[in-house]
């Protein structure tokens, strides 16, 4: 049973999409309990599947009993297996938060809508697992087509913004699918264990050279590093309300994983000279993404644009860490991915809860109502610490460690970027909580926060403070599940 | 784009002749997917190429257009099949689609593997059909409306 346990995890979302139009062909209504249902069994799935790999060591699941490399392959180890918790669970309080928000956006398309969001997440857990570049690019383009339709459903602007997205996403595709193509022709295979093993000869040459960088000009499209993010704002700020967290919490860190599982796992840190070259144009790219996502967080008004480009900062946080090609560098960057994708999703729900409350899109609007909720205001600030990185969050000990691999390796310059990208985080930070908090002598009467608001938001602070609070122990975890990799 | 049938005797003659054809021959290579060239993917776009060219021809009153609409109703029933043989193997204690442990009694492992192939080839076809005619759909509505617009 417990084999199975990666497979189930991905076909319980992914046969409820595909079955969803036919439950609900009499009455649309059933939509969401359906998927909440799915996601909940995923969730429990996915937590199991956690348990068994930390207890009795990594599945590795062969489809149709065609053994790896000529079948497919799926690798659900302590990292992949910690990053589908993180995913299912937080699709399913993304989810369970937008309940109150009226349906009839949707306009009798809630079939559709439900069904992509469920195989957004099944794709999701595919990219995660996926033991293979190929299949990695398979479920890649699975999350970005459901992401593209997600985006779109508000109609007016979103469609504007889907279609620049799905424009910037194919391009990043078929990069991505170039370098693919690059691997397979210099080394005869596309499974990443059988890859690690032949990689390391040919770091020399041109063609796992050309490839490494089509990935990486690929991936860093759908990871929206700084160059190549312009499509990030639009979309997530353009996305509904009710999608958004998801969407911002784990586009980006599928696409940062995959390049993590590439660095390391395929062609390793070694001894020659290339991967170094690969690993410093990582970090620098990650300090200018870090230093500039914040500096355009600053200058924006836009609640959710904001939130938007401390994703990208984030983005690029995560990348200084892995960049520094350390063993403490590749932990510390996956537990920055977890905190992020945690705090992404908060910070989006909150946008949503404020929009909803108390129609507050941009900083201008927040200076005229009172945030009477404390679960709204308390969470915010927890997220708003966790974003700056102050303790006890999770935000604070991912940082921590990125800070600690920089300064092993004596790299001072990225020091600056992320002590400088603290601080501006600080500022965007004052600037929405100054708004926030100021009392306005004239609100209007806003409703009680409905109870899944509520419960949602506790739940994400709740998260984040936990990520703080047993940081050691999973930090921990990770630090064993990536021994050997890395200098 | 599509208002109404093709007017030219010739080529509606010539449809009612070539569309049977075209799908037998799309369930041949269907079903001879096994031993040779072909199989669900090239069925499918075989089925629905011939679908299309009866909408084309038959415009979107004639009995193409209906049978089409009709299949449209069945989305997602082609991958529910493959999902279905999928989750039989994973009940028969194999790992997802390992058709030799597919829960059907009384049947030898050939048979079950021949069964397994077959079953999951003609849920392939199905959505693949569904989903080229569903984009000949919407392409055609998204015209229309253009024309009500102006």
């Amino acid at each position: 049973m417990t084999y199975h346990l990666p497979a189930l995890v991905f076909l319980v979302p992914f046969v409820t999409a595909i079955g969803l139009p036919l439950i609900a062909l009499r009455d649309e209504r059933r939509c969401r309990p359906v998927a909440l249902a799915a996601l909940s069994v995923m969730a429990a799935l996915s937590l199991m599947s956690l348990g068994s790999v930390l207890n009795q060591g990594e599945i590795r699941y062969a489809f149709s009993g065609w053994a790896p490399p000529v079948g497919i392959e799926w690798v659900a180890d302590e990292i992949a297996s910690i990053m589908v918790v993180a995913a299912s669970l937080l699709a399913l309080v993304s989810l369970l938060y937008s309940s109150p928000f009226p349906t009839q956006t949707l306009q009798g398309r809630s079939v559709p809508y439900y069904s992509i969001l469920l195989l957004l997440v099944s794709g999701l857990s595919g990219v995660i697992y996926a033991g293979d570049l190929f299949n990695i690019f398979v479920f890649l383009e699975i999350v970005a087509l459901s992401a593209y339709s997600l985006v779109a459903v508000p109609g007016g602007r979103a469609l504007v913004s889907a279609f620049r997205y799905l424009i910037m996403g194919a391009l990043g595709a078929s990069f991505y699918l170039l370098g693919v193509a690059y691997f397979y022709s210099a080394t005869g295979t596309l499974n990443i264990a059988d890859l690690a093993q032949r990689t390391p000869g040919l770091l020399e040459s041109k063609a796992v050279i050309g490839g490494l960088l089509f990935m990486f000009i690929g991936l860093g499209i759908k990871m929206a590093l700084m160059p190549l993010h312009a499509w990030l704002p639009d979309a997530y700020t353009d996305a509904p309300d009710t999608a958004s967290p998801i969407l911002a919490a784990l586009l980006t860190k599928v696409a940062l994983l995959v390049w993590v599982r590439i660095l390391f796992w395929v062609i390793g840190s070694g001894d020659s000279e290339q991967p170094v070259v690969v690993f410093s144009l990582v970090w620098v790219l990650g300090a200018l993404a870090s230093v500039s996502g914040v500096i355009l967080a600053l200058s924006h008004t836009d609640l959710k644009r904001i939130f938007a480009y401390g994703g990208i900062a984030h983005v690029g946080l995560v990348l200084i860490g892995v960049g520094q090609g350390s063993h403490t560098g590749l932990t510390a960057g996956l537990f920055y991915i977890i905190n992020d994708a945690v705090m992404q999703c908060a910070l989006f729900l909150l946008a949503g809860v404020l929009v909803h409350q108390y129609k507050a899109r941009t900083l201008d609007d927040l200076k005229s109502v009172n945030i009477r909720s404390s679960w709204v205001g308390g969470a915010f600030v927890v997220v708003a610490l966790s974003m700056i990185g102050l303790p006890p969050t999770g935000g604070f000990f991912g940082k921590w460690y990125i800070v600690l691999s920089a300064v092993e390796n004596r790299n001072y310059f990225a020091l600056v970027a992320i002590i400088v990208t603290t601080l501006l985080t600080l500022a965007y930070f004052a600037r929405v909580l100054e708004r926030m908090f100021r009392s306005a002598p004239k609100s209007p009467q806003v409703p009680d926060t409905p109870l899944s608001f509520r419960a949602s938001v506790a739940a994400l602070a709740a998260a984040i403070m936990g990520l703080g609070l047993w940081s050691d122990h999973i930090v921990s975890v990770l630090l064993e599940a990536t021994r050997g990799l890395g200098r | 784009m599509i208002h109404t049938g093709h007017e030219s005797m010739i080529v509606r003659r010539s449809a009612a002749l070539v569309i049977p054809l075209v799908q037998l021959f799309g369930l041949y290579v269907l079903f001879f997917g096994q031993y040779g060239p072909g199989g669900g993917f090239v069925g499918g776009v075989m089925l629905a190429a011939s679908l299309i060219a009866g909408i084309l021809v038959f415009g979107p009153d004639g009995q193409p257009a209906a049978t089409a609409k009709k299949l449209l109703k069945t989305d997602g029933l082609g991958l529910l099949i493959f999902a279905g043989v999928g989750g039989l193997c994973l009940i028969g204690g194999g790992a997802f689609l390992n058709y030799s442990s597919m829960q059907l009694p009384g049947l030898d492992d050939p048979t079950r593997r021949y069964l397994g192939i077959v079953l999951t080839q003609i849920g392939v076809a199905a959505d693949i059909a569904v989903a080229a005619v569903s984009i000949v759909f919407s392409l055609y509505s998204a015209s229309s409306n253009e024309v009500s617009d102006g």
